[in-house]
């Protein structure tokens, strides 16, 4: 039934945008991490999405355009990092610049707004095909 | 209007909602694809023309896979009748018929990265379309009462309410 398949691709849309949240909370939470594992400045993420033809192929022909969505990947921002002068900081580098993460807050903070909206919608899709299926086992 | 498609529930009208509701549901479906897209980069919005997919599901009268099992057995005037009787019993096929009335939408504005969900619009029209369901809904539950109560009688269409 057409309806449950809502609720498959509202969840996946759910899903998604939640990774994509937990990807901006990872980038302004380390805005200001000058080290990592990896000896280097923290990156900032981005996650890709990509459509996906839903499984269930009862009723989901693959030209119809019925899609789900998935986080593709995360890629790391190839932007270079800031510098600030500060010699006396143990992680300075030979002329004193102190590198830090490439993380821009505005950035960030717009992608919050839009994957809250996204979600949001999705959330509301959902609950009204929920109301709708709920509806017509009442027929 | 509602004899056009007889499924074998007699002309009660109940076969037009079933297809109706199932084309409802399919178009609830594809909104509900574009809202989960709203991000991803050169995603095309779509639709359902349900104008057209309506009107090619009522004009449907050649039969697929006719089902002889499934046959009335009494005689009919017009061997059409046959043939939209067997439409119809062997009409889940609404995924091959509909999917054919579904289109890019044109009207909206494509972003950097390509995508051509207008969020909002596709809110709009995805309450629209969750109004008309449960529109048609009502509908189809006024003629099961008036079915029982033309069945029992008055008192039993009380009972059988939802």
């Amino acid at each position: 039934m057409s309806l449950f398949g809502v609720l498959n691709i509202t969840g996946t849309g759910m899903a998604a945008e939640a990774q994509r949240l937990s990807t901006v909370a990872s980038n302004i939470a380390n805005a200001n991490s000058t080290t990592s594992t990896a000896g280097q400045p923290y990156r900032a993420r981005e996650v890709v999405f990509r459509a996906v033809p839903l499984e269930d192929g009862d009723n989901a022909p693959a030209s119809g355009g019925m899609a789900g969505v998935q986080v593709a990947g995360v890629v790391e921002s190839a932007a270079p990092f800031h510098k600030t002068y500060d010699p006396t900081s143990s992680f300075a580098d030979a002329s004193g610049y102190v590198q830090s993460p490439n993380v821009n807050p505005v950035d960030e903070m717009m992608n919050m707004i839009s994957a809250q909206q996204d979600y949001q919608a999705n959330l509301e899709a959902f609950n009204v095909a929920k109301s709708l299926a709920l509806r017509t086992l009442s027929l | 209007m509602a004899g056009a498609i007889d499924t074998g529930l007699g002309d009660t009208g109940l076969g037009f909602y079933r297809e109706v509701l199932s084309l409802r549901a399919y178009r609830q479906e594809l909104l509900a694809a574009d809202i989960a897209n709203a991000s991803t980069p050169n995603f095309k919005a779509v639709d359902l023309d349900f104008k057209q997919a309506l009107g090619a599901t009522v004009a449907a009268e050649t039969p697929s896979t006719p089902q002889v099992a499934n046959r009335r057995l009494w005689l009919v005037s017009d061997p059409r009748h046959f043939a939209a009787l067997d439409a119809g019993v062997t009409g889940g096929g609404k995924g091959a018929d509909a999917s054919a009335s579904v289109k890019y939408q044109a009207d909206t504005q494509a972003t950097l990265d390509g995508n051509t969900v207008d969020l909002d619009k596709e809110k709009v029209t995805a309450a629209a379309n969750a109004v008309d369901y449960a529109a048609t809904l009502t509908f189809a539950t006024q003629t099961i009462h008036m079915l029982s109560t033309a069945i029992g009688g008055g008192s039993t269409s009380s009972a059988s309410g939802t």
